[in-house]
């Protein structure tokens, strides 16, 4: 198998297969960076160049784009508020107060150090534990996933956080979302009072670029005291070491110097890459919230703690290795970036399924070796970037929010190419605004609204398959989830009364 | 006043005499391709190839754009919403003419005007490797005992809906329906023992020689050389034949000028030698049909639609 391996990394390293990987990384980490610019419509574009070059050419520019579009994200996440892609959502809850604190360096390396270390662990298993990983995927039914779902909704409680109430609402509005437009299974239009302009219900990215664009851009207008420069934090704090340039021997320290997070982010990662239909959306806000559960201090989450930072970026880039798993173990694309890696192998005429491995291992090895590279290239490629790329920090609002909200709509209406998104953007822009204002956490919103479909799919599934509704708790998979759903709702209050009990002791002496 | 009067009633008759030149120099620009169906699924697999052989012979880029949802409804709308200019083309199957009697949809294949008919995809009756029969007829005996239990997994209203339902009205069977729209989904469910049959093609050899999957019927006239162990349902009884039939169209009211140029350009691509090869990778063959053909061959489509839905129960009054 390593030999297999080491085989692949020599192949890789050739010239032929590296131009495509650096250019796909490259390709990727910029896609990923640009808000609205999805890492499956980054492997679109690449596609067609795909069919003129040899399979495993190919395959390694788009294992190259996957890799860099999940860390790209974590670059305007950090900088600018916005998450460059979904996967990057849980990266902005830190990431951003962290480089507003005065340390955009320390943030911005953070993230892609994890995202290296992610990537690598999630490689590991992707190599070692294919089978069985593949073997567990397979037991999902839509008992399962329903369950799964629940419990990931009952983790957002851990999300919300000031008020838990609030949080639970924000989540409810999410799944109201979803419920918009055509429903999923017997298409009947529901709610869109005859309207075609809704008939297609709101698509999510949109959606969520408007909600988090919009709502950053308007709070920072309204408060126009510029944010902290690196260079002023360092005048008034030399001490702080902070600035653009960062070491790497401590960022590296930071992360491995927590290695149960690290590694509990990335498994967190893994499985939910390895179950097809959520992907890394949901898999950076899922180890967010286990972080903020086991942490000593989850209070301190959301001002800019490393943890929060190290947590959503390790386990989106290990949701890579995750989602590669099906592919290379059933032939079956685990999302939408992996069902376009398999269109381009039957597009060369290579039968995927659960033999690939065995029949085609310079391929298959290839693409592993590929994945591996794509984690030193992405380091690399944003190290040679970050210089620029920090600037950012510097542009005076006035000129960098018009830019943003212009890449914003430019990125939704790309997206399908139907000014449809854009009116989505705005209408979402202002609504994401007004919640913010009302004091509502946005991300138990945003997770409604990535699982609500799926939610009211399996749950259909299940009932159509048997109509027996003691199923979700009979089935041993099922019932665990559902268990742990409860544990989890549990622990979130049990946290929250804890935090209030404390607080309200600090507030003591006042009175 | 009379000044801009004037203007403009120069301006629309230049603009009245660029219409018919605006047909004479098409394609000016790229030509959007609306695929309603995901990225890497069969029909995008389809379309992709013939993409680029498509652009050669009409001399300008063929972008593709995915626009999904709602069993592929709303790429059709949005197809029947752009502008006939020649610069949207929308890439279809079957699902046209049932999604419209199944009642989800309004819009109709007669809302387009055909281009060209490309491939034709044949249908595989596959089990799932937990089920306990290998052939037909042990399939068959069990369905009679157990009507209603067997689990299919479909795109409800779709080709892949159809299809089993044919199946059981040919062989006096029931089967329960469970949805699940797309190939990759299914393919997860059944490899899973979630649903015990679906509707496949032969791209998913690679499953069965594994050992993964079951293919227990193909719904062509003849047995294919790719799978030469797969019996038809012909043989085993059943006046089935079913396949996957994917076209091009453009929004009504395109100018002929404009069809004229598509449909010498798809002609050519489509007997490229490459296309047939892309479409052997895919379990297909090309089924070349042009406009002229296209058309009274999709109202015969659309004819027996209707009459295979309403039999079937699944037509929306």
């Amino acid at each position: 198998m390593f030999e297999l391996l080491g085989h692949g990394l020599l192949t890789v390293l050739q010239w032929n297969y590296l131009v495509p990987l650096f250019a796909g990384t490259l390709i990727g980490v910029v896609g990923g960076a640009l808000p609205g610019v999805t890492i499956t419509m980054t492997i679109i574009v690449i596609l067609p160049f795909t069919y003129g070059l040899d399979p495993l050419q190919g395959l390694a520019a788009m294992t190259g784009v996957y890799v860099g579009g999940s860390a790209g994200g974590l670059v305007t996440a950090c900088l600018l508020g916005i998450p460059g892609t979904p996967s990057a959502i849980a990266t902005t809850f830190d990431g951003f107060p962290m480089a507003r604190g005065g340390a955009p360096g320390r943030a911005i390396w953070l993230g892609v150090w994890s995202s290296f270390f992610g990537g690598l662990i999630g490689g590991l298993f992707l190599i070692l534990v294919t089978g069985p990983l593949a073997a567990i995927a397979l037991q999902f039914g839509p008992w399962e996933y329903f369950s799964l779902f629940v419990l990931a909704m009952a983790m957002v409680a851990g999300l919300a956080e000031s008020s838990f109430i609030k949080g639970l609402l924000s989540t409810a509005i999410g799944l109201l979302i979803t419920v918009i437009g055509t429903d999923p299974i017997g298409s009947v239009p529901r709610f869109t009072f005859g309207s075609e302009f809704i008939s297609g219900g709101f698509p999510f990215l949109p959606v969520l670029i408007g909600i988090f664009a919009f709502a950053q851009i308007m709070s920072d207008i309204e408060k126009p005291a510029v944010p902290k420069t690196p260079e002023a934090v360092l005048a008034t704090q030399p001490s702080l070491g902070v600035s653009l340039g960062v070491s790497h021997f401590k960022v590296i320290g930071e992360i491995l110097g927590r290695p149960f997070l690290l590694l509990w982010s990335t498994v967190v990662g893994i499985l939910i890459g390895v179950l097809p239909a959520i992907g890394g959306s949901a898999a950076n806000m899922l180890a967010y919230d286990q972080a903020k559960k086991f942490s000593r201090h989850p209070e301190r989450f959301g001002t800019g703690v490393p943890e929060g930072i190290i947590a959503s970026e390790s386990s989106n880039n290990a949701n890579v290795g995750g989602s590669l798993v099906t592919i290379m173990a059933f032939g079956i694309p685990g999302d939408a970036v992996t069902a376009v890696m398999l269109g381009a192998m039957t597009i060369h005429g290579i039968q995927s399924g659960p033999l690939f491995v065995s029949q085609q291992p310079a391929l298959a090895y290839g693409i592993y070796a590929a994945y591996i590279l794509a984690h030193l290239l992405m380091v690399l490629i944003l190290a040679a970037g970050a210089l620029f790329m920090l600037q950012i920090t510097r542009v005076r609002l006035a000129v960098l929010a018009p830019v943003v909200l212009v890449l914003c709509v430019i990125g939704a209406y790309a997206l399908n190419n139907t000014m449809q998104s854009v009116y989505v953007l705005l209408i979402f822009g202002v609504f994401g605004y007004a919640l913010v204002k009302g004091g509502f956490p946005l991300a138990p919103l945003i997770l409604g609204l990535i699982l609500g479909d799926q939610i009211e799919i399996n749950l259909i599934r299940a009932i159509m398959t048997d109509d027996n509704p003691l199923l979700f708790f009979t089935r041993p998979i099922s019932g665990a989830l559902l268990f742990c759903a409860a544990l989890s709702v549990a622990l979130a209050v049990w946290q929250h009364m804890r935090h209030r009990a404390r607080t309200a002791r600090e507030e003591a002496p006042d009175f | 006043m009379r000044t801009v009067l004037r203007i403009l009633a120069a301006t629309a008759a230049l603009a009245a005499m660029a219409m018919p030149a605006a047909a004479q120099n098409y394609p000016e620009r790229p030509i959007k391709m609306i695929v309603p169906w995901a990225a890497g699924g069969d029909t995008d697999n389809i379309f992709r190839p013939f993409a680029p052989l498509l652009q050669k012979h009409i001399g300008q880029p063929i972008v593709i754009a995915n626009v999904t949802g709602a069993s592929g409804t709303v790429g059709a709308r949005e197809a029947k919403g752009s502008p006939p200019d020649g610069y949207t083309l929308y890439a279809v199957h079957d699902y046209i003419h049932l999604v419209h009697y199944a009642g989800v949809t309004d819009v109709k294949y007669s809302d387009f005007e055909p281009i060209c008919l490309l491939s034709a995809t044949p249908s595989v009756l596959t089990a799932s490797p937990k089920t306990p029969w290998k052939t037909w007829a042990e399939l068959a005996e069990d369905a009679k005992k157990r009507p209603g239990q067997i689990t299919v997994g479909a795109t409800l209203g779709s080709t892949s809906h159809i299809f089993p339902a044919l199946i059981e009205k040919a062989a006096g069977v029931k089967f329960k329906y469970v949805s699940y729209e797309g190939l990759a989904p299914r393919m997860n469910a059944i490899l899973g023992g979630h649903v015990d049959l679906t509707d496949s093609n032969l791209t998913q050899k690679g499953k069965v020689d594994a050992g993964q999957l079951k293919f227990l019927a193909i719904a062509a006239e003849k047995r294919d050389p790719e799978a030469p162990d797969v019996p038809t349902l012909k043989e085993l009884g059943m006046d089935i034949v079913y396949a996957v039939l994917r076209g091009l169209l453009v929004p009504k009211g395109t100018p002929a000028a404009v069809r004229a140029k598509l449909d010498e350009a798809c002609g050519k691509a489509a007997k490229e030698a490459e296309f047939a090869d892309a479409m052997k990778k895919q379990g297909t063959r090309v089924s070349y049909l042009n406009a002229a053909e296209y058309g009274p061959f999709l109202d015969k489509l659309d004819r027996e639609s209707k009459v295979i839905m309403t039999e079937l129960g699944l037509a929306k009054q």
